[in-house]
């Protein structure tokens, strides 16, 4: 259905029963989670990028994946090792002995859904390279820009305990993702169904692209266009303060997390379903936007999370 | 079966301990030291205990302890079963419940009677020092009931436990101190004044100091030139008469052992022939600090008595008990009053008697001078003009003397103090034959400019005489002044010249003079509001009838309309909202609140309302519309209609507490 209205914008309600599609389609195959699916699907829709912590097994690769799918267009998938080179991503130019010229032979970041594997395998001279390409949407090699294709959605995910011969990364390339988030374990009776039913994965195969990149480009559209009402832009300057005045932290939030907070705010909005933001949505997408940007002090012994949940607990909702 | 309870942390503990500790502290000063030392003791052994994570210690050993204590205190203090040892008593068992201070409620506990041990405080001492110790005191014990509150809720809550914001708590406990202001002025100024307090009146006023006595031996004024503490403060009408005028009449004394002056029985009890008022006389009203003994300190010659005083016959006021709570007091004196124109022989008698065989140098010098000066003042005037001439000195740097101690003082010591002087003199008149008698009491005063009143302190106090002349009566002759006049005209401080101790300087009497001035406002306004002027002060308002019944009435109303006013200031924050919308939204807040359903501090309102259907499920649907409009009307792009809607659900919405166990504890 989605092919058959290519050129023309769809109408409101088109696109929000393609978004809830795309929805249903991702939940299916990750079972239990539609928290995490949501966030996925904000950190899309307010354009900018994901990053999946935790441990192996528990769906990583598989809600990448999936989300690839369900957004459609092409999507590349770059399996990250510690012998990796920034050409292996970006691409290289290549010498032609034919009309003796140099082409450029695009890396695996040219397509609309990147899924960055085990991101903190890679050097950090590597890891850099698509940092930036995520940073400026385009890729500069040989003195030559390239831009990016449009939308340019990376999803990275980076396991937490295995740290030996890993470069996690640091803090202040951290926040060039958007939203970060874990994926936790299944409740028992998801894990019982998961048991008992056929392979997820094998779904993936089946599963048909529902949205595609102009798509996408219109819901982020619609995203920005959302209504925010004055109580929770108050919340949202509540929370932003909070992180500022809080005893255990190093630096709160700056102005950018807190734009980010409100473009995230909308899109969670939108991926609910809701014409307008609700202080809900802010909560909801505020530990993920927030923990890895706050850095907590040493002796306080309190981690980005418990920070968060501090502020959270303690800001009364207008 | 009962959960083990979690340790509660140092923090909770440790505002509840030292809320203990602080309203202990003047209990702590007056006990014996030792009982002091373990109360600490076991305050010191909760803190560690909440610090290294002590369990209790079992149960006999508690009722050990506990038993001990009292033990202790009946043995160190039983003899004298008082208010001291029941103040003593409630520190010893606050200091064992530290040894079961191991629940909130234990806390609470302790933390509330914190209130009651700082106001047992006032049954000892009324002074204006103790106000700072009350304020602190209350507000350690509220801070520390607001901590274990805050505790219970995030342990209910299952919010971390972490260190508190103390500022936080110090910030909220100065609120409630202070919205509780408005309901103690009422009390204060509403609550029925008796004539008598139901519990008696402050014991042990004097913190073991003396003040001035019924005899006077050598010393006796002396000693209390060291102390500094107020005797009495006095407001005139009119300008305050000069330093030289400024003698305050107590104790009138006759008798004379060889030693010791006492006063007479006879002119004691006998009543005054009155003075009359007349152009002259000087008008004023005294505070008379406590002083455990019955006299009111006036000027010569008192024409007027206060109520429940009688004016003796040598015009001492006499109190009829004695005085242990400051004393107010009007009084009108005439100092041109002449005093027993005509001396009975009686009295004659009395103010001419010497013990025999005493002082015979004494005796003979004034056979000798009444030779020479046949005319009484005349010899009066050359007694004085001896002790100026010759060397006499002024000094409390005596001598203790023996049987003949008025010879020895006269002829070869030479050096006393008013009492020294005030004695020599009267012998010397006696032996004479002038009639004489010593009159104590306080002379001068430091007259505070701004705040209009003298200052009289017991380092004041002086020993005086008078005699009594054909034609002018009894006449004030002050020996003191002929070899020490700067000790009449500056003041007790000035005539001995250098200063009577290391913390006798300049700045710190500035310093207090200046808090004196605090002390005469407090004395004045708080504790001078008794009966009497509660009754003026009502009047005034125009109440006619100030009967006891009527004020309690008056009262109860009074605090009633306080109590709302504070209540709808504290509420005004909620009401301040004009939107309807939020009105009917904290109206449905506060009644799922009273079902159990409480709002969590980050919870936004959506949240509580499905928080709300989890726990009445038969309710989930309405609870979801009501959710519904409200997440449109509030933060919607066009509110219009929902707002409507959700204030006529929110009004027809009526929780109701599911019939589980774990709402039952809420209602």
């Amino acid at each position: 259905m989605s092919e058959s209205a290519p050129r023309r914008p769809a109408r409101p309600e088109q696109l929000a029963a393609d978004l809830a599609r795309a929805r249903a389609a991702v939940n299916e195959v990750i079972v239990d989670k539609p928290e995490v699916v949501d966030l996925a699907f904000s950190a899309l829709l307010a354009g900018g990028h994901l990053l999946i912590e935790d441990l192996p097994g528990v769906g990583k690769t598989t809600l990448a994946q999936a989300l690839s799918l369900a957004v459609g267009g092409n999507w590349q998938r770059i399996q990250f090792t510690s012998d990796m080179l920034p050409a292996d991503i970006v691409g290289v130019s290549v010498f032609r002995r034919d009309d003796e010229s140099f082409e450029f032979r695009p890396g695996p970041v040219f397509a609309n859904v990147v899924l960055a594997d085990e991101i903190n395998r890679a050097t950090p001279r590597t890891q850099s390279a698509l940092l930036e390409a995520m940073a400026e949407g385009q890729v500069t090699v040989d003195g030559q820009t390239h831009p990016l294709p449009r939308p340019f959605f990376v999803i990275a995910t980076q396991n937490p305990l295995d740290l030996t011969g890993t470069y996690p990364l640091p803090d202040s390339q951290l926040d060039r993702f958007l939203l970060r988030t874990r994926i936790g374990y299944p409740s028992a009776a998801e894990e019982r169904r998961l048991l008992v039913e056929p392979d997820r994965r094998s779904l993936l195969e089946s599963m048909q692209p529902v949205l595609d990149p102009e798509r996408v480009g219109e819901l982020i559209d619609a995203a920005t266009g959302l209504h925010v009402a004055e109580p929770v832009l108050d919340y949202i300057q509540a929370l932003i303060a909070a992180s500022r005045a809080h005893a255990a932290v190093q630096a709160g939030l700056s102005p950018r997390a807190s734009l980010a907070l409100i473009q995230c705010a909308r899109a969670h909005a939108l991926v609910r379903q809701q014409d307008f933001c609700l202080p809900d949505n802010v909560k909801q997408v505020f530990p993920a936007l927030a923990a890895h940007r706050l850095q907590p002090l040493a002796e306080s012994g309190m981690s980005g999370d418990d920070i968060v949940a501090d502020i959270l607990a303690n800001t009364p909702v207008p | 079966m009962k959960l083990p309870e979690q340790a509660i942390p140092l923090h909770t503990v440790g505002w509840t301990v030292a809320a203990m500790l602080v309203a202990a502290l003047p209990h702590l000063a007056a006990m014996p030291t030792g009982l002091a030392v373990l109360i600490v003791a076991a305050a010191a052994w909760r803190l560690a205990a909440a610090h290294y994570g002590w369990r209790p210690p079992p149960r006999w050993l508690r009722i050990l302890l506990t038993l001990g204590a009292v033990a202790l205190v009946v043995f160190t203090l039983g003899a004298l079963w008082g208010r001291r040892t029941a103040a003593t008593l409630l520190c010893v068992m606050l200091a064992a419940k530290m040894f079961e201070l191991f629940r909130i409620r234990d806390l609470r506990m302790v933390a509330s009677v914190c209130f009651f041990l700082i106001a047992t405080q006032f049954l000892f001492n009324e002074r204006l020092f103790y106000l700072v110790y009350l304020a602190t005191g209350a507000m350690v014990a509220v801070v520390a009931l607001i901590q274990i509150q805050r505790y219970e809720d995030s342990t209910l809550t299952g919010r971390n436990t972490a260190d508190p914001d103390h500022r936080s708590l110090i910030r909220q406990g100065a609120v409630m101190v202070m919205a509780a202001l408005p309901v103690a002025l009422t009390l204060f100024v509403l609550f029925p004044r008796l004539a008598q307090p139901l519990w008696g009146l402050p014991e042990q006023v004097m913190d073991g100091r003396t003040g001035l006595s019924d005899s006077m031996s050598p010393g006796s004024i002396a000693n209390l030139f060291l102390d500094d503490s107020p005797a009495f403060r006095a407001e005139f009408d009119d300008q305050p008469p000069p330093p030289q005028h400024r003698y305050w009449r107590g104790p009138v004394l006759w008798h004379f052992d060889g030693n010791t002056w006492r006063q007479s029985q006879f002119a004691s009890r006998q009543p005054a022939i009155p003075v009359p008022a007349d152009s002259d006389t000087i008008r004023y009203s005294i505070q008379l600090e406590p002083h455990e003994q019955r006299w009111l300190f006036v000027l010569d010659y008192p024409v007027n008595a206060p109520a429940e005083a009688h004016i003796s016959l040598d015009y001492q006021v006499v109190d009829q008990r004695p005085v242990t709570s400051l004393k107010q007091y009007e009084m009108v004196s005439n100092p041109d009053f002449i005093d027993m124109p005509e001396l009975h022989e009686s009295l004659q008698r009395q103010a001419l008697s010497l013990p025999p065989e005493r002082n015979p140098r004494t005796l003979d010098r004034a056979q000798e001078l009444r030779e020479r000066y046949p005319d009484d003042r005349e010899l009066i005037m050359a007694v004085l003009r001896w002790f100026n001439e010759e060397e006499f000195y002024y000094s409390l740097e005596t001598t203790p003397t023996g049987r003949h101690g008025t010879d020895e003082f006269l002829f070869d010591l030479r050096v006393g103090y008013c009492e020294h002087y005030a004695s020599a003199f009267a012998i010397l008149m006696r032996a004479a034959g002038i009639p004489t008698r010593v009159v104590t009491g306080y002379q001068g005063g430091f007259w505070q400019p701004n705040g209009q009143y003298l200052l009289v302190r017991q380092s004041d106090a002086h020993a005086w005489t008078e005699v009594w002349l054909e034609g002018s009566g009894w006449t004030r002759v002050d020996p003191t002044s002929a070899v020490a006049p700067e000790r009449i005209e500056q003041g007790s401080r000035s005539a001995v010249g250098h200063s009577r101790h290391m913390l006798d300087t300049e700045w710190l009497r500035t310093l207090r003079n200046r808090y004196d001035r605090f002390q005469h406002l407090w004395n004045r306004w708080i504790l001078g509001f008794d009966a009497e002027r509660q009754q003026r002060f009502l009047e005034r308002l125009g109440m006619p009838d100030t009967r006891p019944g009527t004020i309690a009435v008056i009262m109860v109303v009074a605090m009633a309309m306080v109590i709302a006013a504070i209540t709808l200031v504290v509420l005004g924050r909620s009401w301040r909202h004009r939107d309807p919308l939020l009105r009917a939204w904290h109206r449905l807040e506060r009644r799922l609140h009273r079902t159990g359903v409480r709002r969590t501090g980050g919870e936004t309102p959506l949240e509580l309302l499905k928080h709300a259907a989890g726990i009445m499920p038969d309710q989930a649907a309405e609870l979801e519309r009501l959710a519904e409009h409200f997440g449109k009307a509030r933060y919607g792009p066009d509110p219009a209609g929902h707002a409507e809607l959700f204030i006529e659900h929110s009004k027809a919405f009526k929780p109701v507490s599911p019939n589980e166990p774990g709402a039952l504890n809420s209602v």
